[in-house]
């Protein structure tokens, strides 16, 4: 029997983060990926829809070419091109992990790991099983597409995250059931293909966990392209009227609409993926593995990241963790919490990092918010991207900065700049005297600090 | 012309010392070897004496200063003359009149100078530097040094320390709230003080004043912080394992009754148990090196020499003078020896080399209700054997019970050094030995 020092269970970007950092750490690791390298995030999840938005982003471009003055006379695209180059771009990147793995001397197992107490993991894959040994157990594997239990729902055919960028014809109208962060940028991506989207969410507002205010903003913006929003709105039932699908919609007063489509989206969540562990008497906390602040389960030796234990299910969110762990298994301290932040890839994009307006009074703080509009930016205005904002919730007394939200092009790659000042403490004092390059979008940043300070140039 | 006067290096290890008192005050008048102030090492509480005859012209330090090696701590010369207002740095040249010492302090000053082992360049820095910026985790290349030829000072890694400690929210929040920052912890990289770390220290501090009526805090200092520092290497350094044995002490007693008054007439000392047990442990040294050894980096080394630690109990700590060359005294020196250390111990008087260079220690504990026990090994020692009480056991002899007088030996050693058969080998010689003390004899 193989033994290692730490066996990890599923190789998406929790769990191939970990290994790399375990073998970093001088362990021997053994990684049982399912055969799913890279995991939902790459497969299913993260890159396959970036790639897809990035096709569409084209298309907007080419649509809205005339207000730059540029004619295009025609245009066509083909879906099947699309997806075929969303698989070149994964597989690309699952060479890739491939060649850090090999890299890295990590034991990778192609089979589905089913943990034992003792650290045994048996690996079935193939039609043959094999049994490891483990010190240490990291299990991050994962989740999968929640599906509600509906009427009707099982006589029609419907996609999930896990189907839908593999679809090979673009339909012509689509119900998304849930307005979360993978509804909107499935919305956007169908909208821009023209397809007509119907989006139906429960919560009063779309994009329920971000701030209030990106959520209002984005309700308009996706308004303005078309995309319906029914929200507090539930879906009770499906069912069948010759080819196309009968959904069923309540709203919160009871008045009750139907609405039929050739294409359903159910995008309500995603529950952790408990294959291979049930045996093995982690403790629970609701759907998700309990976990201590080292990411240990209640099985000493066992540890669980990612999707499996809730919180932000998201991939670097799921990297952290992985990290946090194998840093506790090789002894070492733990760094102290730095702040997750979250994006989401529609049109424009919204990134926050910290807590949202509402969170932070719920925490008690006295806080104060500023936010800027793009619209009078320099950079945005010459680029004709002028929609969204910069809004910075920071406490009173001493300038920490709580959070920060932006809506707008390209903010996910600006979020970053918010999270270093965060991560590394620092103040709205700071910010209003730290030099942001001109012209460029991430200005409104600085902007949005000096205003705070009541010192803002172009802003007050 | 005005001489130095320098704080001590009275041991390999000794990086400072604590100022306890001045038996003088500036412009008293010094005669040669006349004690002159009294200092506190990791070790010991000594007297320093004056090399000097003249008036005590300057004192640079009061009570209570930790003060480097070498370090120049006052001047004796005649009335009058001019000395510098603040002391000149060790190893600093001072001038004619100061050549030897001063060539004495460079010597033990640059044999600190050693390679960091980080990069080509030599990093010099004095121990105090070095220590700080061992503790803190601050590469001392990075640091600036403002001494000569760019050696490192404390207060150069200090100020890099002070320059990088805290986050900017978690400083102005220390600022805001009183908080000294260097009597945080910080969890950031390099020690960093965050939000979090303030803010913990501060209800730390609040939970801490509520019951302060309570308790009494005797804050780790001197021999006591010395011996905790040894405790805490030996247990984590040292795999320690532990043998006892029961002994016989018939014969022993018999022998000890006898010697009494022959030693007592001849020494004036009463022959204890631990005397006849330092003779019977000198004797096996020879068919056992390995406990008579010391553990030097990577390599054994095994001493000609048996020098004993005896464990002593002082105010408030441990002291384990070393009663040199033990297989080559008889049981009256012994005694004689064993008692005038344990008393020079007591009284504080111990000198550096009377406590240097013992190969292996004995711990009694025989005068209390303490049958065994583990003693915790004398660094860089391999063994050490504790010593309890005598008392009346059964015993079967021939197949009936008899009641024997039988002390425990406990035999701590160092398993990197030995090994559990030998280290038993040792100690069944050793029970051997005690059970037909005349072989004490040949």
């Amino acid at each position: 029997m193989k033994c290692y020092n730490l066996a990890i269970i599923g190789a998406g970007p929790g769990g191939y983060v970990a290994a790399i950092r375990a073998a970093k750490e001088g362990l021997s690791v053994a990684l049982v990926s399912g055969d799913d390298l890279g995991g939902t995030c790459l497969n299913r999840g993260c890159i396959p829809s970036k790639t897809m938005l990035k096709h569409v982003e084209v298309i907007e471009n080419i649509k809205g070419a005339k207000t730059y003055g540029i004619t295009v006379n025609d245009f066509s695209f083909s879906i099947k091109d699309m997806v075929g180059r969303k698989t070149k771009v994964v597989k690309t990147l699952k060479n890739g992990i491939k060649a850090l793995m090999k890299q890295n001397k990590i034991d990778v197992f192609d089979g589905i790991g089913t943990v034992n107490k003792d650290k045994t993991v048996v690996i079935k894959g193939g039609g043959s099983a094999e049994t490891i040994q483990a010190d240490n157990v990291i299990l991050a594997n994962g989740s999968k597409p929640f599906i509600p239990t509906l009427p009707g729902i099982d006589a029609v055919d419907y996609y999930t995250s896990d189907t839908i960028f593999d679809i090979e014809e673009v339909p012509s109208d689509m119900v998304i059931m849930g307005g979360g962060v993978i509804g909107l940028e499935i919305a956007c991506i169908f909208n821009s293909l023209d397809t007509n989207v119907e989006i139906v969410e429960m919560a009063d507002r779309i994009l329920p966990t971000e701030d209030r205010e990106a959520s209002d903003y984005m309700k308009r913006e996706l308004s303005k392209k078309g995309i319906g929003i029914q929200t507090d709105a539930k879906i009770t039932g499906f069912s069948k009227n010759g080819r196309k699908t009968v959904v069923e919609v309540e709203s919160a007063d009871s008045t009750k609409n139907t609405l039929e489509t050739d294409s359903v989206l159910v995008a309500v969540g995603r529950e952790p993926n408990l294959t291979g562990i049930e045996n093995l008497g982690v403790t629970f906390d609701g759907k998700f593995v309990k976990v201590d602040p080292n990411l240990q389960t209640t099985v000493d030796g066992i540890y669980a990241i990612g999707d499996l234990i809730g919180g932000y299910q998201l991939a670097h969110a799921a990297s952290e963790e992985g990290i946090r762990a194998v840093t506790h298994i090789a002894g070492s301290a733990p760094p102290p919490a730095s702040p997750i932040p979250r994006c989401v890839y529609t049109f424009p994009e919204v990134a926050s990092v910290g807590m949202t307006e509402d969170q932070a009074k719920k925490h008690g703080y006295r806080i104060r918010t500023k936010k800027v509009d793009i619209a009078a930016n320099g950079k945005a205005i010459a680029a004709g991207e002028t929609s969204g904002f910069m809004k910075l919730i920071s406490e009173e007394k001493y300038g920490e900065m709580l959070g920060v939200v932006m809506v707008g092009a390209h903010v996910t790659e600006m979020i970053s700049q918010a999270t270093a000042y965060m991560h590394l403490e620092g103040m709205v004092e700071e910010l209003d005297t730290m030099v942001f390059p001109h012209p460029t979008v991430s200005e409104a940043l600085g902007e949005a600090g000096s205003a705070w300070l009541e010192k803002g140039i172009h802003y007050s | 012309m005005a001489k130095e006067v320098f704080m001590p290096k009275l041991s390999s290890t000794m990086e400072e010392g604590t100022l306890l008192e001045w038996f003088k005050e500036e412009g008293d008048s010094v005669e040669v070897g006349e004690p002159l102030f009294e200092i506190m090492t990791d070790k010991i509480n000594i007297e320093v004496e004056s090399y000097e005859e003249g008036v005590l012209l300057k004192r640079y330090y009061d009570v209570d200063a930790e003060i480097p090696v070498n370090a120049v701590i006052g001047y004796v010369g005649e009335e009058g003359e001019n000395v510098p207002e603040n002391p000149p740095e060790a190893g600093a040249d001072n001038g004619e009149g100061a050549e030897e010492e001063t060539a004495r302090s460079e010597a033990d000053a640059s044999a600190d100078e050693v390679q960091d082992g980080t990069g080509d360049d030599k990093v010099r820095a004095t121990p105090a530097a070095r220590r700080i910026a061992r503790e803190a985790n601050v590469n001392l290349a990075s640091v600036q040094g403002s001494g000569p030829k760019g050696r490192r000072h404390e207060h150069d890694v200090k100020n890099v320390l002070d320059s990088t400690k805290a986050t900017p929210l978690a400083d102005k929040i220390a600022a805001d709230q009183g908080v000294d920052l260097s009597a945080v912890e910080g969890s950031g990289p390099h020690g960093k003080v965050r939000k979090d770390d303030v803010l913990q220290h501060t209800t730390h501090a609040a939970a801490q004043s509520v019951p302060a009526d309570d308790v009494e805090r005797i804050k780790l200092k001197g021999l006591r912080k010395a011996v905790a520092d040894k405790m805490v290497q030996s247990t984590t350094e040292i795999p320690h394992v532990t043998l006892t044995s029961e002994i016989d002490m018939t014969h022993v007693i018999d022998v000890r009754k006898t010697l009494l008054p022959i030693i007592e007439k001849q020494t004036g000392y009463r022959v204890s148990y631990t005397e006849i047990l330092m003779k019977a442990v000198s004797q096996l040294m020879d068919a056992h090196p390995r406990v008579n050894a010391s553990l030097d980096g990577n390599e054994i080394v095994l001493n000609k020499s048996v020098n004993i630690g005896l464990a002593v109990a002082v105010e408030d700590g441990l002291i384990v003078p070393s009663v040199k060359d033990a297989d080559k005294k008889g049981l009256a020196q012994l005694t004689k020896v064993s008692k005038t250390l344990g008393q020079k111990a007591r009284d504080n008087k111990l000198t550096p080399d009377e406590m240097a260079g013992s190969t292996f220690s004995i711990s009694n504990l025989g005068m209390y209700a303490i049958d065994g026990f583990t003693p915790i090994i004398n660094p860089p020692e391999t063994a050490i054997l504790g010593v309890g009480r005598i008392v009346e056991k059964p015993v079967v002899i021939d197949g009936e019970i008899e009641v024997r007088p039988i002390m425990t030996l406990s035999l701590s050693f160092d398993h990197r050094a030995i090994d559990g058969a030998p280290a038993a080998a040792f100690l069944t010689d050793l029970k051997e030995r005690l059970e037909n003390p005349y072989g004490l004899l040949i």
